[in-house]
């Protein structure tokens, strides 16, 4: 984790650095200083908040010279292999864009049915 | 097809990238030909402007949003976990629905073309106020919003996916530092999609709620700012550019380096190169907006001039792993070499219009046009080809004809440059793009004509691919898991790679396991 927070830290400082400069060099222009700020914040936040959620993330991947069985079993995890709940997310979310702008009805059922089905795969999820 | 439909599996969900951005790729050919057919001649009525406006539209939108971006996502989902060594993508689910809110979303910008009033029309950059006429554009420039919203949020969850991958599922060993330029590209990519993308979804919820919910964003008689319009687009519409080949960068690189039987010459250099790319693009969005006269031309002047040095490093490199290699001449390299020639041509050409004097007699003509086209075209699509070629025996377990390989090459690379050269002289002769025909002046005539003869030749090119596919399934030579002598550990796994892809977890000690093993 220690690359990610380096990386995203020094994005974040370079993004400052840009909007600093841009604020001055541009005569305060404010899209474009609005912009670049808004970036700058969430580069730091990313930072941020991996400093303080992964600190004692301790990964095989980090460790060059990790062994195989460090990484075995339950640390692997356990990953699906089908779910039908994204294509019928994916179909949703255009009928409920589509009903929006033509068929406002369509649009307010889908929005629901939207949310039931996010609801419905976090809770396969959680099982598999 | 239900199991595949419902597949959490990353190679089945970076195959159907793969398969659906060729299928767009084949629509966006097919309005290119229509498009050269139309300028073919001066004062030809073939097409017709308002038709003439869909089809440009639909031509460049399909390439940059649903061919060229996407295919390098595709790749990536495919061999993102093969190359660190994981099972699967960090959220298989997240994964699968951004591969299909990416189909649907392609399908309904060109679903557009059966609505009334026809497919959107207002060019791949839909500037506001045109766009916003929402009678004179009708439903079509509605579903392609739709369409390019759904495929922004696609690319969001995914670039959010391969973040959390690379970092947290890399095997024993498979340290940041050995981990193949490929993928340190598309981290690049996944960082610049995270910043610029949602400028791009609010934009065109703005330009949405503009046309339906009678909103003044962009209408100046309201007090709207068409302007803003500009920076919001850009400020997304330059990082897409990089988006678009900063992965292609990661392929020639995988493919320069098995070639020339070398290690990567100036790793760290590469990945520092990749992120002051990235970094630096997101500070030059203006410089497509000089001659708005609304922004500051010097800063952005600048900091796109800067771009050409990490950029000309990455040119460095790959002339250093070719350096005293043994090179071998296939159709992978051959398009990789292709890449690096037409590349040049696009940055070079992207130096000069950086320059606001020359950017001013430039802008929107057709020496942009064939700017861009030298990047993305000569660029990104020769890398894509190279791509397909280096990677089909491992995602399909099958090799591909070399011979027609070769051929298919020979056609592309002289009909893409037959095809854009004359697009420089046009455009220094001042014929204006986005225009549906031209007057018989100058050469114009001519430098048309060679174009669309070029388009000829680059198309047999692409159906030379589709034929070298068919013969290839035909024929059904099994490929080994390393047929090219690959380095990265994609090539250890079998071809196609198993369900969950490796027997045992791999245990990496170097930046080239498949030479290790």
């Amino acid at each position: 984790m220690k690359t990610f927070v380096v990386l995203f830290g020094s994005s974040a400082a370079f993004g400052a650095a840009i909007a600093v400069t841009y604020f001055f060099v541009a005569h305060q222009e404010a899209a474009g200083t609005a912009l670049l700020g808004i970036m700058t914040a969430a580069l730091a936040f990313t930072a941020g908040y991996a400093v303080v959620a992964e600190r004692d993330a301790d990964l095989e991947g980090d460790d060059p010279n990790a062994r195989r069985d460090e990484a075995s079993g339950e640390i692997v995890g356990v990953f699906t292999t089908s779910s039908a709940y994204p294509i019928v997310i994916a179909l949703i979310a255009l009928c409920t864009l589509l009903g929006l702008l033509f068929v406002p009805l369509l649009g307010g059922v889908s929005l629901l049915a939207l949310v039931y089905v996010l609801w419905r795969m976090g809770a396969e999820s959680a099982r598999t | 097809m239900i199991e595949w439909i419902t597949s959490t599996d990353h190679k089945k969900i970076g195959t159907t990238y793969i398969v659906a951005t060729v299928g767009f790729f084949v629509l966006a050919g097919i309005s290119a030909m229509l498009i050269r057919a139309q300028l073919a001649v001066p004062e030809n009525t073939f097409l017709g402007p308002h038709l003439y406006n869909q089809i440009f539209t639909l031509h460049g939108t399909a390439m940059i949003f649903f061919v060229i971006a996407p295919f390098g996502i595709g790749l990536a989902n495919f061999l993102i976990p093969l190359q660190i060594g994981a099972p699967d993508m960090a959220f298989p689910r997240l994964n699968a629905i951004g591969v299909w809110l990416f189909v649907l979303g392609g399908l309904t910008v060109f679903a557009g073309l059966a609505s009334y009033g026809g497919a959107a029309a207002a060019g791949w950059t839909a500037y506001a106020p045109l766009s916003e006429i929402a009678q004179g554009t009708g439903a079509g420039q509605d579903m392609w919003l739709v369409g390019l919203l759904m495929a922004s949020v696609s690319t969001i969850l995914t670039a959010i996916n391969f973040l959390v991958t690379v970092f947290l599922m890399r095997a024993p060993g498979m340290t940041m530092f050995r981990i193949p330029i490929f993928t340190w590209e598309m981290l690049a990519t996944s960082v610049l999609i995270l910043m610029a993308f949602p400028s791009l979804a609010a934009v065109f919820a703005m330009l949405l709620i503009d046309r339906h919910l009678g909103g003044h964003f962009f209408d100046a008689p309201y007090g709207g700012n068409p302007i803003l319009y500009q920076h919001l687009f850009w400020f997304f519409g330059h990082p897409e550019v990089y988006v678009m080949i900063l992965p292609y960068f990661g392929i020639v690189t995988e493919i320069v380096a098995t070639f020339s039987r070398k290690p990567v010459f100036g790793y760290v250099g590469l990945v520092i190169a990749a992120f002051a790319i990235a970094g630096l693009s997101l500070g030059v969005w203006a410089h497509h907006m000089f001659t708005t006269g609304a922004v500051s031309n010097p800063f952005f002047s600048a900091v796109s001039f800067l771009i050409a040095v990490p950029t000309g490093v990455k040119f460095v490199n790959w002339i250093g792993t070719m350096w005293k290699g043994s090179i071998e001449l296939s159709t992978p390299m051959l398009f990789a070499i292709g890449f690096m020639l037409n590349f040049l041509i696009g940055g070079i050409t992207g130096v000069m219009v950086a320059s606001p004097p020359l950017d001013y007699d430039a802008h929107d003509s057709y020496f942009i046009v064939q700017h861009f086209h030298y990047t993305l075209g000569g660029g990104s699509m020769f890398a894509l080809f190279a791509a397909l070629f280096f990677w089909f025996p491992k995602i399909f377990g099958i090799c591909l004809d070399e011979r027609l390989g070769k051929w298919c090459f020979a056609f592309t690379f002289v009909g893409f440059n037959v095809t854009f050269v004359p697009m420089a002289f046009m455009g220094l002769e001042g014929m204006a793009r986005r225009v549906y025909t031209y007057p018989p002046v100058e050469h114009l005539a001519l430098l048309n004509g060679i174009a669309s003869a070029g388009t000829v030749v680059l198309a047999i090119g692409v159906v030379l691919f589709f034929v070298n596919v068919l013969v290839s399934a035909a024929k059904r030579v099994p490929a080994p898991a390393n047929p090219w002598g690959g380095y990265s550990l994609e090539w250890i796994a079998s071809s196609p790679p198993p369900e969950f892809n490796f027997e045992s977890i791999p245990q990496i000690r170097s930046r080239r396991p498949a030479w290790d093993a």
